[in-house]
Formats: structure tokens, C-alpha cells, sequence
């Protein structure tokens, strides 16, 4: 399965992409990447290897110092490009970027900030839509009935969920997840995996997750990239991949 | 064992010399503190009478007091939250945040008494000048306080809700102050408690309150009715001390603990 024909359709392509925390050690060196639109892309690799800056860069957290960086088919010269499509780029990141203050519907309300008017928005007072959708998708990830529950009083799980949902009030094209699943255990991981999986073929959106588990990266990616050396050492489709392989990969004294 | 470094030497010297410079110059003199404490028996003698006549005038003039402190505390925050956030170096350049810092540190440099002094040059006599002393030296001190535990919080939420659109004011409005806000709490309850004690004192400028009692009748040596005011200030700051405990216990510090 070749798709290098499907240009117009990439969500997003790295050429060539350079980057780095600081500027002494490069953590992506020469990566290159192309993500169909709609599809699911997870990236694995051993720890340390740079799957988390590989996200960053396409949310504009870190920009690259060399290559070329398309998103939604726009080509990204400086990191200020990125900021204004941020609204579409979803992202949950591995410790979640929860407000433990706050309760669970405001920080899924969070969310549906870069679609509110300021004023408003500083006053506290989200659309009525947000607010509707903000409930749906708490009940969606079952958590109706902790919508006014203080974020730091959740388990793991349910923040994780949390997450999802502030996600979900977005309405991202392009949803980046970091290690989504990692503390959860087998029944939990795979019923908020299917959760997303669901949104995702509803929505059509697009999504780049790192993951460990390879059984999870099987079932609920449609593509995996091993990122090695700074680059993506070698990319398969789901279904045809030998677990095996990846697991010797991946694994660190193989780095 | 103890090799002295030659360099902690000299560092020793200056030191004893400025004890001996400063003691000469204060005029220390342990016999006249023995010698004179004969005078204390007299004095002794009158602040244990306090004058309760003078009760009522003296619960008025400190709640008057209170009144001052309250008013400038919250008029101190109403600034002291801006200017913290605007003074913090993990949400604004150096050109932002350095000037803001040093405003800040110009206002603290002045005690309250002498802010006092300026503002009843400005607005006259009375307690409206003590409010605004209280605003301004709150301002100063508060806002150090701020920056200090904004640039502690956690990173991530910022990083992550900025990541996904949200504009700089949203996120100090629903990002920065959530996580900051058990600590803001505690400052400004902090601030008040400071500010109850330090604005019994703006009377002596002519600020209101109950400084200008314990003034004016320290100036004609009435011992007994200075204590009657002392006591009441005493009482209520006790009493301040103890209620803000009170809420720092039961709301501030579950809210430390789990933030």
C-alpha cells in the first residue's frame, strides 16, 4: 500500500525537519513524514527518541530549525503561522494540561476557548452550544455525573477522559495525543481507545499518537512510524505489521 | 581543624568594627538600661491603670483602623493582581517584565508611614489618606509576592491550553490564576492581617485610626490612656490573627495541598 499519490490529501508533511529542545543536540535530525487526512498515525520508538517534539513541532511548540513543514496543506515558514491554526490542532499531552482547580466542565470548557470571543470568554460566560456540546462530550466519555467535580479529586483514568473531552469541545481537524492510554489498564485503555476511534471515523478527524502498546498501535492505527535516530526508521500499515519486528526495534538497546 | 581562610578574616574584622562604630554611635550603654529602669516602676504603675473611660472612643478609633486596612488591602489587590502578572517572567519578555519589577521594588522602598505622609499632603488629614497609603505599599509588597508564586506554577497546562489556541489573556485568566490562586489567597489574607497592624500607626501622620490617640497622648506622657488603646489594638489583632488562621485552615490549605 503506497499513498504517495495522494498528495492533496495530506494533512501534514515533514521534509527534511531539524529540531531540538536547546540548540546543541538535534532530537529530529532529517525527519521526514506524510499523514493522510482522516487517517490514524501512530508513532513509536523508544523513550527519549523524540516522538513528543515530533507533536510539538506540528502544534508549534517547538519549531524546527531546518526543513520544510506543512499543515492542512499550508506551508509553514515561521512558528506564527502555526499559532493561527492551533484552533484545528487538538492536543492532549502526556501529563494532559489539566487545571486541577478547576472542575471538570470548565476544563473541558478550556477547549472552546480559541472559538470564543474574548470578552466573553474572560467573563466566564462560554456560547450555549459550547456548553451543550461540553456535557455531550462528558457523557461521552462517561463522566456525566462528575461535571462539577474538582479535577485533582479524579482517578487516572478519569482524567485521561477529561482530556478526551475538552478535546472532543474543539472540534480539532488534526488531534495530536501523547501517550494517551499509558497508565491505564487493559479494559480501561482499550474502551477510551475505541471512545476516540469512534469519534475520530464520525468526525473524519486526523490523529498522531504515540503509543507503547503495539497491540493498541495494531488495532487502532491505520499506520505506524518507528522513529529512530532522529527519523522515521521505518513506517507499515496496520495490518500488515509483524509484531516481532517492532518489538525488536523498539526496543532501547536497539537505539 | 578550623584553618581560618584569610579571606573570611578580613570579612570578620569589617564586621566587628562595624558592631563597635554602631554601638559607639547608638550610644549602647547596658548601665544606663539598668540604671533607668527604676523610672519603669512609674511607668509600670500608670499602664496598668488603663483609663476604660476612654474604652469606647478607643473601639471606634480602631475600627476606623480596620476600616482603612480593609479598604487598602482590597484596593491593593485590585492593582497587585495586574501588576503580578505583568511582572512575571514566564509570561512576559525581560522589556515587559523588568520594568514592571522595577516600579514594584521603587514602591516598596518607602514604608507605609511615609506613603501616608505623602497622601495626607494630597487628600488632608484623615483616613481617606490612609487608605490610599495602604493601597500603594500593598501594591508593592503584594505583587512581589504574586510573581514570585505565578512563575512557580506548573508549566504544562500553560503550554498545553496555549498549544491548542487559546490567546495569552485566556490563558492567564483561566490557566495562570487558577493555579495560582491557593497562594494568592493566602497572600492577601496575609496582606490584611500586615496591613490591620501596620495602619494602627497611620495616625501618627495624620492618616486616621487609632494612631492618632496613641499619638497625642504619648506627646503629653498620658501612660494610662495610651495603654487603653493599646489594648484594644491588641485585642483585635489577636482576634484578626486568629480568624484568618481559621480560614487559611479550613479553605487555603486543602486548596495548597491538592493543587
Amino acid at each position: 500500500m503506497n499513498s504517495d499519490n495522494h498528495s492533496s490529501e495530506l494533512d501534514v508533511k515533514l521534509e527534511n525537519i531539524w529540531a531540538s529542545y536547546n540548540s546543541f543536540e538535534p532530537i529530529l535530525q532529517n525527519c521526514s513524514l506524510k499523514i493522510n487526512k482522516g487517517s490514524s498515525y501512530v508513532l513509536m520508538g523508544p523513550s527519549g527518541i523524540g516522538k513528543t517534539t515530533l507533536l510539538k513541532v506540528l502544534n508549534g511548540l517547538i519549531s524546527p530549525s531546518k526543513g520544510n513543514l506543512e499543515v492542512f496543506s499550508q506551508l509553514i515558514n515561521n512558528p506564527k503561522d502555526l499559532v493561527s491554526l492551533r484552533n484545528r490542532i487538538g492536543y492532549i499531552p502526556q501529563n494532559l494540561g489539566l487545571i486541577n482547580n478547576l472542575g471538570v466542565l470548565e476544563n473541558v470548557l478550556l477547549g472552546a476557548l480559541s472559538s470564543t470571543n474574548l470578552l466573553r470568554s474572560l467573563s466566564g460566560k462560554f456560547r450555549d452550544e459550547d456548553l451543550i456540546e461540553a456535557k455531550e462530550s462528558l457523557k461521552l466519555v462517561g463522566l456525566e455525573d462528575k461535571v462539577n467535580r474538582r479535577c485533582y479529586a479524579l482517578s487516572g483514568g478519569e482524567k485521561q477522559r477529561v482530556a478526551i473531552a475538552r478535546a472532543l469541545v474543539q472540534k480539532p481537524k488534526l488531534l495530536l495525543a501523547d501517550e494517551l492510554v499509558a497508565e491505564l489498564d487493559y479494559v480501561t485503555s482499550r474502551e477510551i481507545m475505541s471512545l476516540l476511534h469512534d469519534v475520530r471515523k464520525r468526525l473524519g478527524l486526523t490523529t498522531i499518537m504515540v503509543h507503547h502498546d503495539i497491540d493498541i498501535a495494531k488495532n487502532f492505527g491505520d499506520k505506524i512510524g518507528l522513529l529512530k535516530h532522529g527519523m522515521i526508521h521505518a513506517e507499515m500499515d496496520s495490518n500488515e505489521i509483524d509484531v516481532d519486528i517492532i518489538k525488536n526495534m523498539i526496543s532501547s538497546d536497539n537505539v | 581543624m578550623f584553618k581560618m581562610n584569610p579571606k573570611h578574616n578580613l570579612f570578620f574584622s569589617i564586621f566587628l568594627v562595624f558592631l563597635l562604630i554602631s554601638s559607639i554611635n547608638t550610644n549602647f550603654d547596658l548601665m544606663r538600661l539598668f540604671s533607668g529602669s527604676s523610672n519603669l516602676f512609674l511607668f509600670f504603675e500608670e499602664i496598668t491603670n488603663p483609663d476604660l473611660n476612654l474604652l469606647r472612643v478607643a473601639i471606634s478609633s480602631m475600627f476606623e483602623t480596620l476600616q482603612i486596612a480593609f479598604l487598602g488591602t482590597f484596593i491593593g489587590i485590585l492593582f497587585s493582581i495586574p501588576f503580578g502578572l505583568v511582572a512575571s517572567r514566564n509570561l512576559f519578555t525581560k522589556r515587559v517584565s523588568l520594568p514592571g519589577r522595577s516600579f514594584l521594588s521603587i514602591i516598596r522602598t518607602i514604608p507605609s508611614l511615609l506613603w501616608a505622609v505623602f497622601f495626607v499632603i494630597i487628600v488632608g488629614l484623615g483616613p481617606f489618606a490612609g487608605v490610599l497609603a495602604t493601597a500603594v505599599y500593598s501594591l508593592g509588597f503584594m505583587s512581589k509576592l504574586h510573581y514570585e508564586s505565578i512563575e512557580s506554577i506548573d508549566p504544562e497546562p500553560y503550554e498545553s491550553i496555549s498549544a491548542i489556541g487559546a490567546s495569552k489573556i485566556q490563558l492567564m485568566r483561566f490557566v495562570v490564576l487558577p493555579q495560582a490562586a491557593p497562594n494568592l489567597l493566602s497572600q492577601i489574607l496575609y496582606m490584611f492581617e500586615y496591613n490591620v497592624r501596620a495602619s494602627t500607626i497611620l495616625g501618627f501622620a495624620g492618616a486616621g485610626g487609632i494612631g492618632f490617640y496613641i499619638m497625642g497622648y504619648l506627646q503629653i506622657l498620658a501612660y494610662s490612656k495610651v495603654m487603653t488603646f493599646l489594648l484594644v489594638v491588641l485585642i483585635t489583632v489577636l482576634l484578626i490573627d486568629f480568624i484568618s488562621m481559621k480560614i487559611r485552615d479550613h479553605y487555603i490549605v486543602p486548596m495548597l495541598k491538592s493543587s
